[in-house]
């Protein structure tokens, strides 16, 4: 029986009266694919930014790892950010003037100490060993997201939280980045995963549909 | 990593950095040129002030006994004493006589003294014609310009000096233009002033012109006092007064003008800064999505501003060791040595200036990263 690692419970979020969430309740359980799935503004993204803990709910509870997310003050969010999650953006989202092992470094930096041989091996896992010192300017769409896939991991995260990570890149790419994840839910990783891809949707243990920010349906996927 | 990311932000920001680097060089570059004016150049003109006539007065108490006047003897102390910094001491007699050319006369001060003195003593004096260069020369004189203008006289020409029925024929070897007293007197050899006076080997007073820092002029005094205990042995106060006020409003000017220069300075490293973080929202909002604290990515920005603000202060320290010497020679005339203590005064407030230049970069902690990442 596996653990309950994200407890969403009843959370609303509003933007000066507009409302982007709207009473969302879930579960995941420690080592699952979620799949979030809805049309744009439906809430997908700020829910995502909810559980990372870039955001806060205007009501409700997340609970992630057995923390309360809304409930951390701006010096343990920022710790719960280094430690607990891993991020994956759809622009990537990499520091342009550092190289790829440098941003990898950087997280763990932040995390607490950097290990240069540690990100490499990170990198070359992602199949990068050879661009290390690439700058992003240097490097394709699907190489970034790849380098920002091995920044994610780095810090051994409990949650990957990665937002339409494909949605910017060429089939060809696409297919290595969802290889990888795939990888990395074999691991026993936790993914939450927003996408607007019903074949990527398909892939995950569940998918989660949400739209106008109300949760319409939760669909296990049959393997 | 923190020096490897420095590094990066650094390169990776040079076009605008180097504007602040300029902007931080040239401050540093004018106030290292003002400070080591302040502390190298004043101390020169004070110098120079002190030899600007005599700074040091001996005389007998004033007992209104005219014996009371000074002995030969006070003189042959005074140099055994071997003071340091006397550029020259003479002794003094002063008569009230009348003097006339031809048929003009006038009533005038007699100033009896070493005449070779005169020209050590008061080397400021514009004059026309000639010093006298013989101690105790008893046929030339020179005399001051209201006196010459009321006789009518010429360098070369010839005057009369009459006192208690005695009188002395000389020649004007040179007209004085002091701007002071100096312009009504004469001065002519003390020997033949005491022949005048008929009394003997005695002088007024005994003027020295020494030169030194205010300690070492203190110090003079207090041996020349311990020497000389029956005399009174006065500081021209006037002098060092006028001096100190005038060296005040210099350093004024000089740390006004830095005070100015160091607010310019600061307006220029906050005007590339602010654009900088313009720049860097979105570095920042990654940072902190990341995990970054804001702490830890500000003290990436503020050992960026520490390092433009040290490398501008080393740039502008060696442009301003030239520029100072410049000045020196083209505003005071003197040559200005580089005071070692400026280099670190001018890091320390080049770092300041840099830092609080960059203090718009705080701003950037504010900065929410769930809004920044939103989108391209």
């Amino acid at each position: 029986m596996m653990a309950t690692l994200v407890q969403v419970d009843d959370i609303s979020k509003a933007y000066s009266g507009l409302v982007v969430l709207d009473h969302v309740s879930f579960e995941v359980l420690a080592g699952e694919w979620i799949a979030i799935m809805g049309p744009s503004g439906s809430g997908k993204t700020t829910l995502i930014n909810i559980l990372g803990g870039l955001d806060r709910p205007t009501r409700g509870r997340a609970v992630v790892d057995g923390v309360d997310v809304g409930k951390l003050g701006e010096r343990e969010l920022t710790r719960y950010r280094a430690e607990r999650v891993g991020f994956v953006f759809q622009h990537f989202h990499l520091v342009p003037y550092l190289s790829a092992v440098e941003n990898v470094m950087l997280a763990q930096y932040f995390h607490s100490v950097a290990d240069e041989a540690e990100a490499v091996e990170s990198l070359a896992r992602v199949g990068l060993k050879d661009r290390i010192h690439h700058l992003p300017s240097q490097l394709s769409g699907g190489e970034q997201q790849r380098v920002a896939l091995a920044r994610a991991l780095i810090n051994h995260p409990k949650l990957i939280l990665a937002d339409e990570p494909t949605g910017n890149l060429d089939e060809a790419n696409e297919h290595i980045v969802l290889e990888l994840l795939q990888e990395l839910h074999r691991a026993g990783h936790t993914i939450l995963l927003v996408t607007h891809s019903p074949e990527i949707g398909r892939m995950a243990d569940r998918r989660i549909e949400l739209a106008h920010g109300r949760l319409t349906q939760i669909v296990a996927n049959v393997t | 990593m923190f020096w490897r990311i420095l590094w990066r932000l650094l390169y990776a920001s040079r076009a605008r950095l180097v504007l602040a680097l300029i902007a931080v060089a040239s401050g540093a570059a004018v106030c290292t040129a003002l400070l080591n004016l302040d502390l190298d150049a004043t101390d020169k003109l004070t110098r120079e002030f002190r030899v600007l006539g005599a700074n040091v007065i001996i005389s007998a108490p004033q007992t209104g006994d005219a014996a009371a006047t000074l002995g030969a003897a006070s003189m042959r102390e005074i140099a055994d004493l071997r003071l340091p910094g006397v550029v020259a001491a003479a002794p003094y007699l002063y008569l009230r006589a009348e003097a006339n050319a031809g048929r003009n006369s006038t009533p005038v001060i007699v100033a009896g003294t070493w005449l070779d003195e005169v020209a050590r003593m008061n080397s400021w004096w514009k004059v026309d014609g000639n010093w006298v260069s013989a101690r105790d020369n008893r046929s030339d004189c020179m005399i001051g310009e209201l006196v010459a203008s009321r006789l009518g006289l010429l360098p070369g020409q010839s005057l009369k000096i009459h006192y208690a029925g005695r009188e002395a024929a000389l020649t004007v070897a040179g007209i004085v233009t002091a701007g002071s007293s100096e312009d009504t007197e004469i001065f002519i050899g003390i020997s033949l002033a005491q022949e005048l006076a008929g009394l003997g080997a005695r002088a007024s007073l005994i003027q020295i012109s020494a030169r030194g820092s205010t300690a070492e002029m203190e110090e003079v005094v207090r041996r020349l006092s311990t020497a000389l205990p029956g005399l009174e042995v006065r500081p021209v106060r006037q002098i060092a007064e006028a001096e100190g006020r005038l060296l005040g409003r210099i350093r004024g000017l000089i740390f006004a003008t830095v005070f100015l220069i160091l607010t310019l300075t600061s307006l220029g490293v906050l005007a590339a800064m602010a654009g900088l973080a313009m720049e860097r929202r979105r570095d920042v909002g990654l940072m902190k999505a990341l995990g970054g604290s804001v702490r830890t990515i500000m003290r990436f920005f503020f050992a960026e501003a520490t390092a433009i603000g040290f490398a501008g202060g080393l740039l502008g320290f060696a442009a301003g060791v030239v520029l100072s010497e410049w000045v020196g020679q083209q505003v005071f005339s003197v040559s200005v040595t580089p005071r070692l203590i400026v280099l670190p005064a001018t890091l320390g407030l080049m770092v300041l200036v840099s830092l609080a230049g960059a203090l718009p970069l705080r701003l950037l902690g504010r900065v929410r990263p769930s809004e920044i990442l939103r989108g391209e």
